[in-house]
């Protein structure tokens, strides 16, 4: 292997130039994702969240839904916090926070409603179904796999590729920053309730307040 | 000219030796070095990876047998030890520039270093060399129709084995016709299942495929910075895998995110319960062991900073705590008509003076983003940035 070595050295002087020059144009690409990636990672971003978590929770109006659906009101709340708290820069965030008023007013008004929404955020490209034009035959795994993770993520599904890429780069930092920040806030919950809760079925008589 | 060294991996370990020695030769003769693009281009169809090393160790006996006189009898001693089935000569090659020496040098200098019987690690160890190389040799002027032919023929049959030999075919014969390219738009695509596309100057087809490898350069680019972000994607390579696992992350992390959601559901109308208690002893350790980091340290030690709301640092530290606590009170009135009645018990509850001032101002912030209908403002009368914190909250 030392001779190899010794062979291999003149040969970096010629290539370096040109891989210098597309490490940096990678490098800047690069640094956009790394960015978003170390956003959703801080601490601070988790804060946010989990303040704004709560009295998105505060409001649920825990009353009105029965069990079932109040824990698909939290995720949805969740999921709305989590969108909000991105900004709106993606394209996730941004559907998150359209379909949930889109589905307000469904859930009032006709379909129309819906049809008119989605044409906004989506992109113009023609929107056929790619499945439905090659028909039964199989697709290259790759482009199912991608229309499959298209759809996991909110609002890529009719995007080209390396937008679905893109949105996938930001979408995930952003899941586990969601699943830090409520199990952190399970954990304190539970863990104040747990402690609270023999102690306040005590003292709770004492300090109702005085109508 | 590549079955020479398919069947006997000793005799191609002894070839490398004698590539190295032509090597070093070769840098002293750079200008009469000539590429051998389109003869010594391998065909793509084998799915072993020592086609890999063959591409390497083919296109320096072919330089070699050419060029140089003096030089054949290295390689023909190199290659008549390895039991060949005739090792044909290549026609002479067509005249490129110098520097596709240093190319093909480096070239052979890398591929000759991974070793022939750990194949799978020889094709990791080139990958990238491999991106390396392309570098140099996008514009070749060689253009070699069976070239075309390889490409589109390993396009059409993709297992990765022979995608990736397609790539090191090319690209060994760009290596051999080309200079030091300042052009860098083109990197090797790094996904075994697409090939690479060269661009070729001078061509009818060159923007599409130029247009097509910057797409695939930006996608192969994607998916690598997802590979860093999915655990366990490292040891797959692969875009059909890449994808299968970060597929599974995502709905992983869907999936603990219903199961959270669900919990804190159930935990949620704990919430109505008076949480009084909860102030004096669970907002401050529980604080600290959910939010330990920054400036909440700082703050509990001295709970009386608490009260200066005035600057707008404290206020995500300090608010998000007290939040936590604070919340689960004004939510229990927040859901029964938002009144008076509220604001009331909010004041009575206050365990103590030192509180009432910020709960104050909280309040009149959580209620502000309840949008609470009618309150007293004499209760407001410290709002001191509450305009900070809506506008952070309301985002």
């Amino acid at each position: 292997m030392a001779s190899t070595s010794v062979v291999s050295n003149p040969a970096p002087t010629s290539t370096d130039r040109s891989r210098d020059s597309k490490r940096k144009k990678k490098k800047k690409l690069q640094k956009e994702y790394l960015q978003s990636h170390f956003k959703w990672k801080s601490q601070a971003q988790q804060q946010i969240y989990s303040s704004k978590l709560h009295q998105a929770l505060a409001r649920v109006n825990l009353a009105s839904t029965s069990v079932p659906r109040r824990g698909k009101a939290v995720r949805e709340a969740a999921d709305r916090v989590l969108a909000a708290t991105a900004k709106g820069k993606t394209r996730w965030s941004r559907a998150i926070l359209a379909n949930r008023r889109l589905k307000l007013k469904f859930s009032k008004q006709h379909k129309r409603q819906r049809v008119a929404q989605p044409a906004l955020t989506r992109s113009k490209k023609p929107r056929v179904s790619v499945l439905r034009l090659k028909g039964k035959k199989n697709l290259p795994a790759v482009q199912r796999k991608l229309r499959f993770l298209a759809r996991l993520v909110p609002g890529c599904r009719k995007e080209p590729v390396p937008v679905i890429l893109e949105e996938a780069i930001d979408y995930i930092p952003a899941l586990e920053m969601q699943v830090r920040a409520m199990a952190a806030l399970l954990n304190l919950l539970s863990g104040s309730g747990a402690a609270a809760s023999d102690s306040s079925s005590g003292a709770g008589t004492s300090s109702a307040p005085p109508s | 000219m590549l079955h020479c060294l398919n069947s006997n991996a000793s005799g191609s370990e002894m070839t490398v030796l004698e590539r190295q020695r032509a090597t070093i030769k070769w840098q002293h003769n750079n200008n009469h070095h000539q590429g051998y693009s389109s003869s010594s281009s391998p065909s793509p169809s084998s799915s072993s990876s020592i086609s890999l090393v063959q591409v390497q160790s083919s296109s320096p006996a072919c330089l070699a047998a050419g060029a140089w006189p003096k030089l054949d009898n290295n390689f023909l001693m190199g290659f008549t030890s390895s039991p060949s089935s005739g090792f044909p000569l290549p026609p002479p090659p067509p005249p490129t520039t110098s520097a596709a020496s240093f190319d093909l040098n480096s070239a052979i200098s890398r591929t000759s270093s991974c070793p022939l019987p750990s194949l799978a690690e020889g094709k990791e160890t080139t990958t990238p060399n491999n991106k390396r190389k392309t570098d140099k040799f996008h514009n070749t002027k060689v253009v070699a129709s069976d070239n075309d032919n390889k490409d589109k023929r390993v396009k059409v049959a993709a297992p990765n084995d022979s995608a990736t030999v397609g790539k090191k075919g090319t690209q060994d014969c760009g290596d051999n016709s080309n200079k030091d390219n300042s052009k860098v738009s083109e990197v090797q695509n790094q996904k075994p299942d697409y090939i690479h596309v060269r661009a070729r100057r001078g061509q009818a087809t060159d923007s599409h495929s130029l247009a097509e490898r910057v797409r695939r350069e930006k996608i192969s680019e994607r998916m690598k910075f997802l590979q860093d972000l999915v655990p366990g994607c490292n040891k797959i390579t692969g875009k059909a895998g890449m994808l299968d696992e970060i597929i599974n992350y995502v709905q992983s992390l869907q999936r603990q995110v219903e199961f959270l959601s669900m919990k804190l559901a159930a935990v949620n109308p704990r919430l109505d319960f008076n949480m009084d208690d909860l102030f004096t002893r669970e907002v401050f350790p529980a604080c600290a062991a959910s939010f330990p980091a920054i400036e909440m340290s700082p703050n509990m030690a001295n709970p009386a900073s608490y009260l200066h709301f005035n600057s707008s640092q404290q206020i995500d530290a300090g608010i998000n705590p007290q939040d936590i606590s604070l919340r689960r009170t004004i939510s229990a009135p927040v859901s029964a008509p938002e009144t008076f009645l509220d604001s009331s018990c909010f004041t009575q509850t206050l365990p103590s003076s030192t509180w009432e001032g910020d709960f104050q101002n909280l309040y009149s912030v959580a209620f502000d983003q309840a949008r609470a209908a009618s309150f007293p403002s004499q209760l407001f009368t410290g709002l001191l940035e509450p305009s900070n914190l809506k506008m952070e909250m309301e985002m």
